[in-house]
């Protein structure tokens, strides 16, 4: 009994997006104890397609229309962006799982702003994660062969990337060893702020996701400035699970798995950035 | 996009688009494909102008590559290594040798 009263308690934590309608809790006559998320709704359509409509683009799924969890309808300006989010619809197999489709989150999240956040606060939320920059803390000094060797690969792999991010955006961020933070100048913030201010709503709701999912402004700007790929941001970002785990072994479900999904956000955040900056659009007009 | 590697990132996103979509078959007449083949048609006149405009176009695939891949692997792995929820008590106490208060000795 005792146990089936801790299972309550904890459903009852889940929040109520997860909470499961009914029934609560399995019922007595099954011999499996299995936990009760609620399922994720059936593919209840067939085919997908975008719709060109006021300047805009829209996803149907059969003859509906898709919309934002808040009600409106969904639009976006970008004809790619519109086909990759019918893409994504239409991956969808036998079950709808949002969760993985990170392209509609992004749009959906940009479109309602649930959290009603403003650009400037946004780019203030961002620039938090300077500070405390994956790639500005280096393994510290240690008398250990393998710490040694784990800080050169650090300093060979890291350093260039910050060198580059001075260079570009004309600030100075040294990287550290030690455990306080390593200083970063009123100066820097300014440059890095002036930099992200310049890029639209849209975009820097891409820039927050991807900086949450590296942990580093470094590497996010190095990738959306191409001078990494994703695939080496999120080695990068990874770089001493990767150093570990090629000591002590690689697990599929838990290693493979944590660099596919980051690779996932930080490709879907990438691509809503350089979707939704005018550059590309301008550019293409030129071409025309 | 006159890359070396441009043909072969248009052919993994072929592929991909086809594994990811649900009407494989159709797949090559789908808008999505069609919008790709345009910007591959679009961007592969040499031209100075278009020289800034082609990495970043190229780069955009490649990013797109990756985000397929990476969404379809992530839920490979998941499908491999997903549980099929606890055991039951037998099943515990079969593993371990242990019998149940009710069966026979």
């Amino acid at each position: 009994m005792r146990r089936l009263s801790i299972f309550r308690n904890t459903l009852q934590m889940l929040s109520p997006l997860t909470r499961p309608k009914a029934p609560l809790l399995p019922q007595a006559s099954s011999h499996v104890v299995f936990r009760c998320y609620a399922a994720p709704p059936k593919r209840f359509y067939k085919h997908t397609g975008v719709l060109y409509c006021d300047g805009q683009y829209e996803i149907t799924l059969d003859q509906r229309k898709l919309k934002t969890p808040k009600g409106t309808v969904f639009r976006v300006k970008s004809e790619p962006l519109a086909l990759a989010v019918a893409l994504e619809w239409d991956s969808q197999k036998e079950r709808i799982l949002q969760t993985d489709m990170h392209l509609s989150s992004l749009c959906n999240t940009a479109l309602d702003n649930p959290n009603h956040i403003v650009k400037f606060d946004a780019v203030q939320q961002i620039l938090s994660f300077l500070e405390t920059d994956t790639i500005l803390y280096q393994s510290a000094d240690d008398d250990n062969p393998n710490a040694q060797a784990l800080y050169d690969m650090q300093v060979r792999e890291w350093n260039p990337i910050i060198n580059w991010f001075n260079e570009r955006f004309g600030v100075d961020l040294q990287p550290t060893r030690d455990i306080g933070s390593p200083h970063v100048s009123d100066e820097s913030k300014a440059a890095i702020q002036r930099h992200l201010l310049s890029y639209n709503d849209w975009a820097i709701h891409g820039f927050c996701f991807a900086v949450d999912t590296l942990k580093s402004i470094i590497l996010t700007l190095a990738c959306v400035e191409r001078l990494i790929t994703v695939e080496q941001a999120v080695l990068l970002s990874r770089l001493e699970e990767e150093y570990q785990s090629g000591y002590w072994g690689r697990v599929e479900w838990a290693h493979d798995l944590n660099q596919q999904q980051m690779q996932g956000r930080v490709a879907a955040a990438v691509l809503f950035i350089h979707l939704n900056s005018s550059s590309v659009a301008v550019r293409r007009k030129d071409t025309t | 996009m006159n890359s070396p590697t441009a043909g072969k990132v248009l052919k993994q996103l072929a592929s991909e688009v086809r594994l990811h979509s649900s009407h494989p078959k159709i797949c090559s007449d789908s808008q999505l494909m069609k919008y790709i083949l345009s910007q591959y048609e679009r961007y592969k006149v040499t031209d100075q102008q278009l020289c800034k405009a082609q990495e970043e176009m190229s780069s955009l695939a490649k990013t797109y590559l990756c985000y397929l891949q990476s969404t379809r692997r992530t839920a490979e792995i998941r499908q491999v290594y997903k549980g099929k929820g606890e055991r039951s008590v037998q099943e515990t106490a079969d593993m371990v040798g242990f019998k149940l208060p009710h069966d026979p000795k």
